[in-house]
C-alpha cells in the first residue's frame, strides 16, 4: 500500500484527500492521465458518500471516509471505506445519456463516469461499512494505453 | 471569532476570465479545476451573462486542467440558459482529461467542441453571416 488517508465526511475535505493522493502518485512517477482519473474517482465517490450516505444523521454522528491506494503490477487500486448508509454504486442505474443532463438524477453522472474509466470495481457491505474497490490500469512502456 | 482549520480553504482552484467579443458573443476563459468545490463560482459568474441577447458563449478551456460531473452540470446549465433563446455554448481547446470526460458522458455534440479558438471564431463568423443573410431574406 502506498498510503491510507482518513478524513471527516465533509465536502471541503475531499480536496485534502486529492491533494495528498496526487502528491503520492506524483512521487511514484504515475503519469498525469492516471492522476486525473484518480482525482475524478475520489471526488465523485467521496462526494456521493457524503451527500447520500446519511452521515449527517444524529444517530450516526460524524462519519469518516477512508481511502487507501496501492499498486500491484500495472494495476493501481483504490479502496474506499465509509460508515454511511448502505449504498452499492455498482447497482446505480445507467443514466440516459440522450436525456437532458440537468434532468438526470444528481450523482448518476459521476458514478457512470467512474464505471467507464475503471478497469474493475467491487463492492461489499461489511461491519456496517461500505467497502468499494476500484482498479485502474496504469500504462507501462511495454503496454502503453 | 474565527475558527482555525487544519487545512487551507479550497476556494480559488478555479480562475475565470470574461472577454466580450463582437456580435453578441462572450469568451469566458477557465483555468484550474472545475469541480464540486468550484462549480458554484462558475454558475455565479455566468448567471448574469447568459440571458437575453447573448448568442454565443465561448468557453476557452485551454488552461482548465480538470473537470468532474459537477463541472459538466455547470456547463449544461449555461447551455440550457442560452438555448432558451437560441444561443449556443462552444467549448474550445479542451485538454486530455476534459476531452475524456466529455467523450464518456456524450455531454456535447462534437461539432460544438473546437480544438482552437481560431476554429471557433470561424464558426461564429459563419453563424453571424447566416443570421445576417436570414435578416436579408426576410426583407425580400
Amino acid at each position: 500500500m502506498l498510503i491510507r488517508l482518513i478524513v471527516p465526511g465533509e465536502i471541503a475535505r475531499v480536496e485534502d484527500l486529492n491533494t495528498s493522493l496526487e502528491a503520492v502518485l506524483t512521487r511514484h512517477g504515475i503519469d498525469a492521465g492516471v492522476r486525473g482519473d484518480v482525482r475524478l474517482i475520489v471526488e465523485e465517490l467521496a462526494s456521493n458518500a457524503i451527500e447520500y450516505g446519511g452521515g449527517g444523521g444524529a444517530d450516526r454522528g460524524q462519519h469518516e471516509l477512508s481511502v487507501d491506494i496501492g499498486m500491484d503490477g500495472d494495476l493501481l487500486t483504490l479502496r474506499f471505506r465509509d460508515e454511511g448508509a448502505p449504498f452499492d454504486p455498482l447497482s446505480a442505474q445507467t443514466p440516459d445519456l440522450e436525456a437532458d443532463i440537468l434532468d438526470r438524477p444528481i450523482g448518476g453522472l459521476g458514478l457512470y463516469l467512474i464505471r467507464q474509466i475503471a478497469e474493475s470495481m467491487h463492492y461489499e457491505r461489511t461491519d456496517d461499512c461500505n467497502l468499494l474497490r476500484v482498479s485502474l490500469r496504469v500504462p507501462t512502456p511495454e503496454n502503453p494505453q | 471569532m474565527s475558527l482555525q482549520t487544519e487545512f487551507p480553504p479550497v476556494a480559488g482552484s478555479l480562475r475565470i476570465g470574461i472577454v466580450p467579443l463582437a456580435g453578441g458573443s462572450l469568451r469566458v476563459t477557465l483555468a484550474g479545476r472545475l469541480d464540486t468545490h468550484s462549480y458554484q463560482e462558475l454558475d455565479a459568474a455566468l448567471a448574469p451573462l447568459v440571458h437575453g441577447q447573448l448568442q454565443s458563449l465561448v468557453l476557452d478551456l485551454a488552461d482548465l486542467e480538470y473537470i468532474s460531473s459537477a463541472g459538466i452540470r455547470s456547463i449544461f446549465k449555461a447551455r440550457k440558459a442560452l438555448g432558451g433563446h437560441g444561443g449556443k455554448v462552444l467549448l474550445v481547446n479542451p485538454q486530455a482529461q476534459i476531452q475524456k470526460v466529455l467523450d464518456v458522458v456524450k455531454a456535447v455534440p462534437m461539432h460544438e467542441i473546437f480544438v482552437s479558438t481560431a476554429e471557433a471564431d470561424a464558426y461564429l463568423d459563419a453563424m453571424q453571416r447566416k443570421v445576417l443573410h436570414a435578416d436579408e431574406d426576410e426583407d425580400e
